[in-house]
């Protein structure tokens, strides 16, 4: 038996790529490694009944960990805020305590700066989000031959996502420092952008921290992409390269409609995360200038870590929640219907 | 030349110049460990400098430098740990079942991570303190856990679904147990897989400073809560904070360009 | 053969014997200390005392054989932290340093120890007479009760550059409006020399201090009746001549300053005139970090013409967290005794602290000699105001919102009155 396993883990671990890839592209019967004949295997399945039943409990007794875990530890205090959000309730003062039912979603909505903080959050994310993916799919594509070169360069490429996300916001502060910033410095002389340095006026503060999130994680972005690549049907890509296809044409005809599903795994990993910033902004601007740089997050841990507002806190924490989960499920329906158009 | 070799060599050119643009702000923080404080903002900004350890040996006097990697260290391992445990079995579950569910429930786990940390961590915060488990390591590795081990359980579904079925049944066929045939069949090819995982969640767990601010006391405060303190509000001690920035960035850095290509693998199957 | 045997023997258990009476004999001799066994927990703002906290704990040690340990943090985590313990009964600090603005919080919702009775109690120890009592007053109490006790004082002084004044044949401004000529005729870009700095960065800095501009320019936070009073009209022209201070005389990047980078530029020779803490005036004559060691003066800070001569006192006080039991209440209560006695708190700035308070310190020959400044210290106590940032409890969340009025007018997003007028409102809502 050991044997056996042992040379079905071998010819697996080495050719699952191509399985998966013939399995999708070609449609055809997958080969066993090992000659097993068919019947016996068919036999089993169809005939035991048992099998069935054994099969569904030992799936649920490996699954039923993970889940019973996350309910209690995750959905279990979640609940527990989102029954805070609907009362007006501060943890320093918890003889005011009262029901307030929708009146802290009504003020996430109505406040100017909550407002300002909506914007902000979604212009960050969908511009930053947007400009990843391209550049990160244009690294990938120059990435894209397996070589060494390639390899290291990637190996550098990925250290800026490795660092913690707050020290990160300090080098970026430390930089753009209009007296002290290496780069700062040099732009306030050449009398270039606002004379406080980019992080201190509120027309180019938001801009200067997409550009950080963007040098943060277009490397990642690029990451996921280029895995993508790689898992491309070589054979499919050659023959239109035979056919006489420009790259442009392979571009748009063959490899993007492919990277479908890379793309839209890099996005929603990439929007969930982008839309809960809040390190980097808090070390560098904190918000301001004036509420310039405000966003969800930044505004939820000032109500309910600083200022104790428990209720007000948990409503904008909910609210987040809510367009993440809008915007990843129109993420999933595009993607649905894009890969419908094209595939078929 | 050939518009081969050419197009080679500007490709490269011009990866090299994009890495030179992604490391040149690491290389700027690295450096202001290395200056005297006197040289790190001086007016107008020099890049020339006498470089020194005094920042290293004060950071040594100002921190518990071993603690905090000691702490950083087991949060991370265990959280890490524990979300292996729990994460593996159901995306495998997940991937291999044939009800209509897995799919959804696979995204129930992905959807965890919308979360924002803040939200959950009052009432976390609360429930530790009843139990008695404030300001341990423990308090910090069961919430981090609870992300990640979501997070694991859908990059291991979309991984074991890119892996054919049929590994696992023809061991079975051969009188394997089905637990047999999961942890023998399964789970080593799925190494790569659960490495790639399992580097994700020290990343999220080593540079989360939120959570560890809450939870922890001095005995147990991670490397990441330190850094906010050394970035202080009196003085700008950037010398000591790019030393402790070393400390920070240089385990998981390492780690990242050692396990690059399970990042890479990973990536790959879950990308099915 | 059995002799020797025996004899070694004899002498092991002997050498064993002596070890084990002598080990007692000592472990009883450090039960003579009063607080061994006992393990404090002190939070502690990253200002210069808080290195100094954790070096003098050996020699509290070795004083009481209590164990102290010190947690520095900075200050949002440091507010964070210690309310998220005490709304929690989490008893995790004994000790709290408490900045000057939150005793009304610390107040309202007892926090912390009522220490009245126990300073009645041991007011000659303490030498109650020998510290100044605006500085008890402010540091220390909230109508009239002890909150926590004094044990950091700065004064507000300014900080300038006699060469640059010597130069242009000035001296130290002896008012607000000779202030605000002084900053503009010392200021010239083209030699990157400007003639003041403050902070300008969001949130509390920015917030500190504009009051302390406003509160020597004849405004003041709140009104006769206690609430808010942001819009005053003397209170938008403040804001209005910090605002024209920041785009005539101030370097291009104080906006973005906080306390760190405001004290940053005046070492490094930026600005002309700085007002500030006096914990960091030593730091100037810090060659190893200041390039303008022998060029500065320190001297009292100026108010405007008209307005009742005093300045601005801050600090911290040292907090007893009313949640541990009483046995803990005991041992932090003798260590704030033991901090703030004359010869360790002497100590305590001779390490570098930059906390003077009591009388005695002014005069004191050994610290006169390093600091040359406590005249004027001395000087700043005697007609000290603590109380220009209001120490009510919502002080946080008004901080916050003037934090965010003043930067957002300095950085020209708004006009004075309408950013205070805006500021008024939201603050209103508070009570």
């Amino acid at each position: 038996m050991t044997a056996l396993s042992d040379a079905c883990i071998l010819a697996a671990s080495e050719d699952a790529r191509i399985w998966t890839m013939a399995r999708k592209y070609t449609m055809t019967d997958t080969e066993l490694p090992v000659a097993v004949p068919r019947q016996i295997l068919r036999s089993r399945r169809d005939n035991s009944f048992g099998y069935f039943v054994r099969r569904r409990y030992f799936l649920l007794f490996l699954a039923l960990p993970a889940f019973v875990y996350v309910m209690i530890v995750g959905v279990g205090p979640l609940a527990r805020g989102a029954w805070y959000s609907l009362f007006d309730y501060n943890l320093q003062r918890p003889a005011r305590t009262r029901f307030a039912g929708l009146d802290n979603y009504i003020t996430v909505f109505t406040d100017q700066s909550s407002l300002l903080a909506i914007y902000n959050t979604f212009l960050f994310t969908i511009v930053g989000v947007t400009v990843q993916l391209i550049l990160g799919f244009g690294i990938a594509l120059l990435l894209w031959r397996d070589d060494r070169f390639n390899r290291t360069c990637l190996a550098f490429l990925l250290i800026p996502a490795t660092i913690t996300p707050l020290v990160v916001g300090l080098i970026f502060k430390g930089l753009l420092g209009a007296d002290y910033g290496m780069v700062g410095h040099l732009l306030a002389n050449a009398g270039i952008g606002p004379e406080g340095g980019l992080l201190s006026d509120g027309r180019t503060a938001l801009w200067v921290l997409i550009a950080i999130d963007c040098w943060e994680w277009t490397p990642l972005m690029a990451l996921i992409l280029l895995a993508g690549l790689k898992a491309l049907p070589v054979d499919v890509l050659e023959a239109a390269r035979a056919d006489g296809a420009t790259a442009t044409q392979r571009f748009a005809r063959i490899i993007l409609p492919l990277m479908l599903p890379s793309v839209f795994l890099a996005l929603i990993l990439r929007v969930m995360d982008a839309f809960r910033v809040f390190d980097t902004v808090f070390v560098t601007t904190g918000g301001g200038p004036g509420d310039a740089t405000q966003t969800l997050m930044l505004l939820a841990v000032k109500e309910g870590l600083s200022f104790f507002n428990i209720g007000y806190a948990s409503a904008i924490g909910n609210v987040t929640i809510a367009f993440i989960a809008i915007m990843a499920s129109i993420l999933v329906l595009a993607v649905r219907r894009t890969d419908v158009r094209i595939n078929g | 030349m050939n518009a081969a070799a050419t197009q080679l060599i500007a490709r490269r050119v011009l990866l090299v110049a994009i890495t030179v643009v992604f490391l040149l702000p690491v290389a700027w923080l690295i450096s202001t460990a290395y200056k005297p404080s006197s040289q790190i903002f001086s007016i107008p900004p020099r890049l020339g400098f006498t470089p020194t350890l005094e920042q290293f040996r004060s950071v040594f006097s100002y921190f518990h430098v071993w603690s905090l990697l000691k702490s950083s260290l087991i949060i991370s391992g265990g959280s890490v740990i524990l979300s292996l445990l729990l994460g593996v079995p159901a995306g495998y579950s997940l991937a291999r079942s044939r009800s209509r569910l897995a799919s959804l429930c696979a995204y129930f786990f992905l959807a965890i991570r919308m979360v924002p940390a803040v939200a959950a961590l009052i009432p976390f915060y609360m429930v530790m303190r009843d139990i008695g488990l404030l300001g341990t390591w423990w308090a910090v590795i069961i919430i981090n856990t609870m992300l990640n081990c979501a997070f694991v359980t859908w990059m291991m579904f979309s991984y074991f679904r890119s892996l054919p079925p049929e590994l696992e049944e023809a061991a079975m066929t051969d009188g394997c147990t089905q637990m047999g045939a999961f942890l023998k069949v399964a789970v080593p090819s799925a190494r790569s897989g659960m490495i790639a995982s399992a580097l994700f969640c020290i990343m999220f767990s080593w540079n989360d400073f939120l959570y560890p601010m809450f939870l922890t006391r001095l005995d147990t405060k991670p490397l990441s809560v330190a850094l906010l303190t050394a970035y202080g509000t009196k003085d700008i001690t950037w010398g000591t904070l790019g030393a402790l920035a070393h400390f920070s960035t240089v385990p998981i850095v390492l780690m990242a360009l050692f396990l690059n290509r399970y990042f890479v693998q990973g990536a790959t199957n879950g990308v099915q | 053969m059995s002799t020797l045997h025996s004899a070694s023997r004899l002498t092991a258990i002997a050498a064993i014997g002596t070890t084990l009476v002598s080990l007692t004999f000592s472990a009883a001799w450090a039960q003579d200390k009063p607080l061994s066994g006992v393990t404090l927990t002190l939070a502690s703002q990253n200002d210069q005392f808080g290195a100094v906290l954790a070096n003098l704990a050996p020699k509290f040690k070795e004083a009481t054989g209590a164990e102290l340990k010190v947690e520095i943090m900075d200050y949002g985590q440091l507010l964070t932290k210690t309310t998220a313990d005490y709304l929690g009964d989490t008893k995790g600090y004994d000790l709290v340093t408490m900045d000057i603005v939150w005793a009304g919080a610390y107040s309202e919702n007892r926090y912390s120890v009522d220490l009245t009775d126990w300073v009645a109690r041991d007011a000659a120890e303490l030498e109650l007479d020998d510290i100044y009592p605006v500085i008890l007053e402010s540091l220390g109490q909230y109508n009239g009760r002890y909150v926590a006790f004094p044990f950091a004082a700065y004064a507000n002084v300014l900080a300038y550059r006699k060469d640059l004044f010597d130069a242009a044949g000035l001296k130290a401004p002896a008012d607000m409006e000779e202030f605000v000529a002084d900053a503009k005729k010392l200021t010239d870009p083209s030699k990157k020399q400007y003639g003041f700095v403050a902070n300008g960065q969001l949130g509390p800095a920015v917030a500190q201090d504009w009051m302390q501009y406003n509160s020597q320019l004849g405004g003041s936070i709140l009104g006769a009746d206690g609430k808010p009073a942001l819009n005053s009209e003397a209170n938008v022209n403040s804001l209005a001549v910090y605002k024209q201070l920041f785009a005539e005389a101030a370097p291009p990047g104080a906006i973005e300053y906080d306390w760190g980078g405001r004290e940053e530029s005046f070492r490094q020779g930026l600005a002309a005139m700085m007002q500030t803490w006096s914990v960091g005036a030593p730091g100037y004559s810090d060659p190893s970090i200041s390039k303008v060691v022998g060029k500065t003066g320190i001297a009292l800070a100026p108010v405007a013409k008209g307005v009742k001569q005093t300045y601005g006192v801050g600090g911290w006080g040292l907090a007893v967290n009313a949640d541990i039991d009483d046995k803990q209440k005991e041992a932090a209560w003798t260590f704030i005794k033991w901090l703030v006695s004359k010869p360790i708190h002497k100590e305590f700035n001779l390490m570098g602290a930059g906390s003077f308070m009591r009388r005695s310190q002014m005069t004191d020959p050994e610290l006169l000699a390093k600091f040359d400044f406590l005249p004027v210290i001395a000087e700043t106590y005697e007609h000290g105001n603590g109380e220009y940032r209001p120490r009510i409890p919502q002080y946080p969340e008004i901080q916050d919102i003037l934090g965010k009025a003043v930067n957002s007018v300095l950085a020209g997003a708004a006009e004075p009155k309408a950013a205070l007028d805006q500021a008024q409102a939201a603050a209103e809502k508070l009570f």
